[in-house]
């Protein structure tokens, strides 16, 4: 048994996600559910954002456009926070699980990607005013295909992992 | 328990029977795939939605109104992959109240893009940079993205209502 898995699956805060402390059988939903808004909002405002680079709905002017980042990173948080706590409740699940790495991979790549969309391409001074340049497009691209690599490797968590708990191997 | 006659039918189609053959790559396929929907879905008409209740106001109306064709794109996709779930499992979800819950919010978010396009449009898509939209509008894109939201989370609750004879 690893002792480091075993002190976080074991720990009050595990348990009070996972509703072993009884009364508690909501909380997992919950998280779970502030996970999946949070990825809604933040993939899919940053989804928005790299269409219109990419040069559809061209008649949005850009700079505007920069007003939806603080709503990603407010989603962000959500779920930073509400993944932390998920990866708490189940350590091994995911820490044994060699997908959960590139899920964490990826999201770096990706929080990195709307950063530097936002500085460099929304934030520009002269945004509205050139044609964007090629590191623009190729910025948004590589956004849009991080998001759906991000998506699918979450949603494959679910079905790749061996271990549940420390001594439980999963169903699948 | 008696099998209802729609569930039956369900489970003679063609389609359940593919469903079920491949159903360790296709489901999880399905579910990415829906996934990638809602955010589509959310990114977009929530983004409209914003916009009309005032954030990033610099933006006109109908420029932003361009990117509700993706959103109709991840709502097809998401009709499309909820159809493979119900013909696969039809008894998870009609015996399930998230479910139910979650086409009520589906018909009322419906309803009220008809509404929308009858009424409220027409005054907010001339709305320039800056303009900000009358009331009845921000009602209206406050209950699109409250309904949109509300079915998210219904679905999301789905296997925490799973029928107890499921499985």
């Amino acid at each position: 048994m690893d002792p480091f898995l075993a002190w976080i699956e074991t720990s009050e805060l595990a348990m009070w996600v996972r509703g072993d402390s009884g009364g508690g059988e909501f909380v997992f939903p919950v998280i779970v559910t502030l996970h999946t808004i949070g990825m809604g909002f933040l993939a899919g405002g940053s989804t928005a954002i790299d269409l219109r680079i990419l040069g559809l709905a061209p008649s949005i002017p850009l700079k505007p456009m920069g007003r939806f980042l603080p709503l990603l990173w407010l989603a962000l948080a959500v779920n930073a926070v509400s993944g932390f706590l998920l990866l708490v409740a189940y350590p091994t699940k995911a820490l044994t699980n060699p997908v959960f790495y590139v899920k964490v991979g990826l999201i770096a790549l990706a929080v990195w990607l709307v950063s530097r969309i936002g500085a460099v391409v929304l934030r520009a001074p002269d945004v509205d005013q050139k044609p964007l340049d090629a590191n623009a497009k190729l910025l948004a691209a590589a956004s849009l295909a991080g998001w759906v690599a991000l998506i699918t490797a979450g949603r494959l968590l679910a079905y790749t992992h061996n271990w549940e708990m420390l001594g439980i191997p999963s169903l699948t | 328990m008696e099998m209802a006659a729609w569930e039956a039918f369900i489970r003679s189609t063609a389609l359940h029977a593919f469903i079920r053959t491949y159903e360790p790559w296709l489901w999880p396929l399905c579910e990415t795939l829906h996934y990638l929907g809602l955010s589509l879905l959310l990114g977009t008409v929530g983004l409209f939605d914003l916009r009309v209740l005032g954030l990033a106001r610099g933006i006109p109306v109908a420029a932003i109104h361009r990117l509700i064709p993706w959103g109709i794109a991840g709502y097809a996709v998401n009709i499309l992959t909820g159809i493979v779930f119900f013909f696969g499992h039809p008894d998870q979800y009609f015996y399930n109240n998230a479910f139910r819950l979650k086409v009520a919010f589906m018909a009322l978010a419906g309803i009220n893009v008809v509404v929308f396009y009858t009424s409220a449009f027409r005054e907010v898509q001339d709305l320039g940079p800056g303009a900000s939209a009358p009331v009845r509008a921000k009602i209206i894109t406050g209950i699109s993205l409250g309904s949109w939201v509300a079915v998210l989370i219904c679905g999301r609750l789905l296997t925490f209502f799973r029928p107890p004879f499921f499985h």
